[in-house]
């Protein structure tokens, strides 16, 4: 299969700089959780719901100076193409939990919420590459809808280096399985980066033209994003100014 | 999980046992809350429905068909369900998953035989997202219009595979996918479970988080092919646990009976005014 025609094309017929369809929606669950989003990432759906600020249900989850983050990842059994039953303490999904549990500790300003617990619960419909990325954007949505205060957006996106030379953006599974990739998370419209997984080997001259499409992709997903929460926000103020 | 005082629940019981009933959300007695369904929303699943209640109650069903060898497996129907919350192996999850599967006991599992060697296995998938009350009946509901919406791809290789064996190869076209209802003769319609609850003599549908506080027992009852079918469960949903005299029992078939037919009718109607759009909310 030839993932990068000479052309310049990719399997699903994207360019190398182009982003999948991505599309967001805030404020899904208003009934059972206190922020809730949806991301599709090209096929891969992710639910997050967020509860919190709350007193924590044990006494080790309080931080007398700050909040605490809990992130529960779960992987539907039916998101990959091939059923397969995973146990919650799969390495894999521990992995991505306490990744994003890192970096939100830190993104999120804590000390605005001393004792309590953001409880966020992530629920993965469809997998289909780019899963720590989107969930990053679902988790940011999540958070905003819940009205807690952050620094800014931290938006995410993978890329990886298709046969040592070219960089591609957003890669799906397919891509992903054959290529050295890594995903980041972008906060806000800066070049700083509030994440980066890298797990297997990539060049470290070519790091850079990875990271600079990378980052771009993420400003565009921040747009995309907020659009969406001030899209959200109009129609509430529509409703109240009623 | 207390959620009323003492003097919210001798009020609540007077209302609940009072005729006609007076439900805390101004419901009939046998009324279902309202509830919000979308259908066929996932790529890689045959069959998908999301099914909410008013509460925020949350579920979702997938059903996944793979092609097994007859030979090797022993059902070709399992139920897989995942409560937020609670552990796979816990009681309430293993009681869950215990009624959908004795509830599909009867599922025409000949519309899932391929050839004679090969046929469909059926992978029912539920998330709970979240729930407050007693999740059964919203599972049940969903993997009702799940099951109803499920297309399986067509087969274009031989049937029969006695003398030649033979893999089962299916036609590329997804529009020429089928609903296992067109592959039965008769209308395929998968049991619905409906749960009741019992105070004094009265019977509620569908009882709320605080109603089920109160009551004195319940019921899990199947509704297929247009009456209750068996086995008919009592579950106990609060602390309290009495006894279900026969009269209680007459009177809830009765019911059931009556309005179950509704209950189906109302998902066969959600199924239709659906909208094929995959989008999920």
């Amino acid at each position: 299969m030839e993932l990068y025609s000479p052309e310049g094309l990719r399997i699903d017929g994207r360019r190398w700089n182009e982003l999948r369809r991505f599309e967001c929606k805030i404020n899904t669950h208003p009934h059972s959780a206190d922020g809730s989003s949806y991301v599709e990432q090209g096929n891969t759906k992710i639910i997050c719901m967020v509860r919190g600020p709350m007193e924590p249900a044990m006494k080790s989850q309080v931080n007398a100076t700050s909040s605490t983050v809990e992130v529960n990842v779960s992987l539907a059994n039916f998101s990959t193409f091939e059923r397969k039953k995973r146990s919650k303490t799969d390495k894999r999904i521990t992995e991505l939990k306490t990744t994003l549990e890192r970096t939100f500790n830190e993104c999120i300003m804590g000390h605005l919420y001393p004792r309590t617990l953001i409880s966020v619960t992530v629920q993965v419909l469809a997998q289909d590459g780019g899963l720590l990325a989107a969930m990053t954007n679902a988790v940011t949505l999540a958070l905003i809808d819940a009205g807690i205060a952050m620094y800014d957006y931290v938006s995410g996106v993978n890329a990886g280096l298709y046969d040592q030379t070219s960089a591609l953006l957003d890669l799906n599974t397919l891509e992903e399985n054959d290529m050295c990739s890594l995903t980041i998370g972008v906060i806000g419209k800066s070049e700083k980066l509030a994440l980066v997984v890298l797990e297997d080997k990539l060049p470290l001259d070519r790091l850079e033209s990875v990271l600079a499409i990378a980052i771009a992709g993420s400003h565009r997903i921040r747009e995309l994003m907020d659009m969406e929460v001030r899209k959200h926000g109009n129609m509430r103020l529509a409703k109240v100014s009623v | 999980m207390t959620l009323l005082s003492p003097a919210e629940r001798s009020y609540l019981r007077d209302s609940l046992t009072a005729s006609p009933i007076i439900r805390p959300d101004s419901r009939t007695p046998h009324q279902f809350r309202p509830i919000e369904a979308k259908t066929s929303f996932l790529s890689s699943s045959n069959g998908s429905a999301r099914v909410r209640l008013i509460d925020g109650s949350e579920c979702i069903v997938s059903v996944k068909a793979k092609v097994v060898d007859l030979a090797s497996v022993s059902n070709l129907v399992e139920v897989d369900i995942d409560v937020d919350s609670f552990r796979d192996d816990s009681n309430f999850v293993t009681n869950l998953k215990f009624h959908i599967l004795n509830s599909l006991a009867n599922f025409p599992s000949t519309v899932l035989k391929l050839t004679t060697k090969y046929g469909y296995k059926l992978f029912i998938d539920v998330i709970v997202t979240s729930h407050s009350s007693y999740p059964l009946t919203l599972i049940s509901l969903a993997t009702y219009l799940a099951l109803k919406t499920a297309r399986l791809p067509k087969l274009v290789s031989e049937v029969n595979d006695e003398e030649i064996a033979e893999q089962p190869t299916f036609a590329d076209d997804w529009a020429e996918s089928t609903l296992i209802q067109d592959l039965l003769d008769a209308p395929f319609q998968p049991p619905v479970l409906i749960t009741l609850g019992i105070i004094g003599n009265n019977i509620i549908f569908d009882p709320s988080i605080e109603e089920e506080q109160i009551i004195d027992n319940s019921l899990v009852i199947g509704f297929y092919n247009g009456r209750v079918i068996t086995p008919i469960n009592t579950i106990s949903l609060s602390s309290i646990s009495n006894g279900v005299n026969s009269i209680v029992l007459v009177k809830a078939l009765e019911l059931g009976n009556k309005y179950g037919g509704m209950v189906v009718k109302a998902l066969d109607t959600l199924i239709e005014q659906d909208i094929d759009d995959e989008n999920i909310f």
